[in-house]
């Protein structure tokens, strides 16, 4: 893989009309970068701008100022390349419910143009990955909600693309589950696949993150490692950096 | 657009449908079942209704009965199904226990008019009834048949007393005589039901599967999951949308197999039953109705698609899909009426109406009728319309927050905003 294989964000905007509110700015002028073997966090809170700056990244919503690219393909200019490229995983994209679970392996290996001859080994290689074989078979809509994480992480990597966006997976699953996503992300990191993951929760970006962006109100207040933030902000703990951060915007203004 | 992508799209789309039990119900199951079983019920139901009917026997009083017509009197006591009353003697009585539900009828006779007294033993019959009950008027219409009958026998006889030939009695008689073959008449029969039947059914079969493919998705939150493959925004909407008129053009053509079908095996029988005759009805179709009927199906399941999608892809859930969609398929039951007349066919006026000209297209096709320059007109304005839908489709696709599930799930909130309010002048970015 080489070094375009990573996301690169320049200037990023994205506005929305609001009838009540007009014009709102909820991504304002970001940039970053994130590589192939690195698990980059977006971090803030509720309203902070980090989905809507993943839907562009994922191209389904279109920038209204700056640029990004994935794997060396322009999210405005070349967006089939880019989702081609790219897996994408969040709390709101489901599964079809009436298709197996290997039907949808099988769907989503298909339609982005993973290799045909192949797609039946890739697909048995992921339902042992992540042991769901037992299951494999069965239609989605009757699996638990933990099998169906299973397959909708196997569905995000079925096509094997070296970009991967997980949008707060882990909102709404109980603890093991979340420690099972976390435990999947790590090994994907390793495989040397570019993650870019959100977060409202602390205890998380703190775990898994190599590098951390703070968002908030549509900008990055901060960027780095934990450790440059604990330099930067004299605070330990990733809660307090945030909040620090935070404070210092919001006492400026 | 790319056509694999499409192919691949369909063919899930197609998948997960068929496993649905809505839409196999909405656009399989009751296109090829709900109207032959419907027809074979209503028609069992009326058979059997008027058996009932006729074994009811009519509670009856006759008053002043003239001695010379005693004959009259006897057939009315040998009928089976009359019961005469002995026990009412008076006619206000009579009227009043019809008032009540308690007689049928009173048959009072009365001397004839002033004008009318050349003959001996002339007379009139009062039937006194009440039309709004249906047992009252089956007595009088037994009374009256009677009575005509006898009447007839009557005027004979006194004719032939008189010298009066029976060809100078026939001069005004009425004489009927129905040309139409039985096969002419099925082709009626079918020309007034198939057009409604699969215009009808077309857009059934494409009502929920637009929901589906477009609420519904929303409402299963795989819409998003969808817009992150590598396939085109385009291609994803031209395989949903050939995958909801292909139900819509399956809807349409199981509903005319199994409308003809049945025809013959089901109304036919039953028809002949009631007493219109074995051979009264003959159901049979032209060749070339055929292809006409199948290219009809599939230009308006084309419009029914596109359009229905067009509403269903602003709602959030299904529900609010449904409410959007559902007065679509009402709408498309107005034009149906502007083709049923049965002794007109297809005319330039009515072939720019669209969804009327292709009903009337059809039965025009049953009837044997082509003319072809006004079912090339009627596919052109429906292929006007498929493409008028399409274009309004891909402007809309253009606002990105349609695709995320904005306006409240309305489309005249989008309109209403969009097109026409501040963010219109502001571009779809």
């Amino acid at each position: 893989m080489t070094e375009s294989a990573s996301i690169r964000v320049q200037a990023l905007q994205k506005s929305f009309w609001d009838e009540s509110r007009g014009e709102v700015q909820a991504v304002d002028g970001i940039d970053f970068d994130c590589h192939e073997g690195e698990v980059f966090g977006l971090l803030g809170a509720n309203g902070a701008g980090k989905t809507t700056t993943l839907r562009m990244l994922a191209t389904i919503l279109k920038p209204t100022g700056g640029r990004a690219s994935l794997n060396g393909y322009d999210v405005l200019t070349e967006p089939e390349s880019v989702r081609r490229s790219l897996g994408f995983y969040s709390a709101t994209t489901a599964l079809y419910p009436r298709l197996t679970g290997r039907e949808t392996l099988e769907f989503f290996a298909r339609i982005n143009r993973y290799p045909g001859d192949q797609v039946a080994q890739r697909v048995e290689t992921l339902i042992e990955r992540f042991g769901i074989a037992e299951y494999a078979d069965a239609r989605v809509e009757k699996l638990s909600s933990g099998m169906k994480q299973k397959i909708s992480i196997a569905r995000t990597i079925v096509h094997d693309p070296p970009v991967l966006i997980f949008d707060e997976p882990t909102v709404g699953l109980d603890v093991m589950a979340a420690l099972e996503m976390q435990h999947v992300i790590r090994e994907l990191r390793d495989e040397g696949k570019c993650i870019i993951f959100s977060t409202h929760i602390m205890s998380e970006a703190e775990k898994l993150c190599d590098r951390i962006a703070i968002i908030h109100q549509g900008r990055i207040l901060a960027l780095g490692t934990l450790e440059e933030h604990r330099q930067a902000t004299g605070q330990h703990y990733l809660e307090d950096i945030f909040l620090h951060e935070v404070m210092a915007v919001e006492g400026s203004a | 657009m790319d056509w694999r992508d499409i192919w691949i799209l369909y063919r899930h789309e197609l998948r997960s449908a068929l496993r649905e039990r809505a839409i196999v119900v909405n656009s399989i199951l009751m296109p090829l079942f709900l109207y032959p079983v419907m027809l074979w019920v209503m028609l069992t139901a009326l058979v059997f209704v008027t058996g009932l009917s006729e074994r009811t026997s009519s509670r009856l009083v006759i008053l002043d009965v003239p001695a010379a017509h005693t004959v009259l009197m006897d057939t009315l006591q040998a009928r089976t199904n009359l019961e005469i009353r002995e026990d009412v003697v008076s006619a206000d009585s009579a009227a009043t226990l019809i008032r009540v539900g308690e007689l049928d009828a009173l048959m009072e006779f009365l001397p004839p008019e002033a004008d009318a007294r050349g003959m001996d033993d002339n007379f009139q019959v009062l039937i006194r009834y009440d039309r709004a009950v249906e047992r009252s008027r089956r007595a009088r219409d037994r009374v009256e048949g009677i009575v005509a009958g006898y009447r007839r026998r009557w005027i004979e006889r006194e004719a032939s007393a008189l010298g009066i030939s029976d060809a100078d009695q026939q001069q005004f008689r009425i004489i009927q005589d129905n040309v139409s073959s039985g096969q002419q008449m099925g082709a009626l029969l079918m020309g007034v039901m198939i057009p409604l039947f699969l215009v009808l059914m077309v857009a059934l079969g494409c009502l929920v599967p637009a929901i589906d493919s477009t609420a519904g998705e929303r409402e299963r939150s795989t819409w998003e999951t969808l817009m992150t493959v590598s396939a085109s925004r385009l291609s994803v909407v031209t395989a949903k949308y050939f995958y909801v008129a292909t139900l819509g053009i399956l809807a349409g053509v199981l509903n005319v197999a199994a409308m003809f079908v049945s025809l013959g095996a089901i109304v036919g029988p039953l028809l002949a039953d009631v007493g219109a005759g074995a051979d009264a009805f003959q159901f049979s179709l032209p060749l070339l109705a055929l292809p006409v009927m199948i290219v009809a199906a599939i230009a308006l399941a084309l419009f029914f698609a596109a359009a229905m999608m067009i509403l269903a892809a602003f709602a959030r859930t299904f529900k609010d899909g449904q409410a959007m969609v559902t007065p679509v398929y009402w709408l498309a039951m107005l034009p149906i009426v502007l083709g049923q007349q049965t002794d007109q066919t297809l005319t330039p006026a009515i072939a720019a109406i669209p969804v009327a000209n292709a009903a009337r297209m059809i039965r025009d096709a049953i009837n044997g009728v082509f003319i072809w320059p006004l079912i090339a007109e009627t596919l052109a304005v429906l292929l006007v319309m498929v493409a008028a839908c399409l274009l309004l489709a891909r402007a809309v696709l253009q606002f990105e927050d349609l695709m995320i599930g904005s306006f409240d799930g309305s489309f005249w909130r989008f309109a209403k905003e969009r097109l026409m309010g501040k963010r219109a002048r502001e571009g779809t970015r």
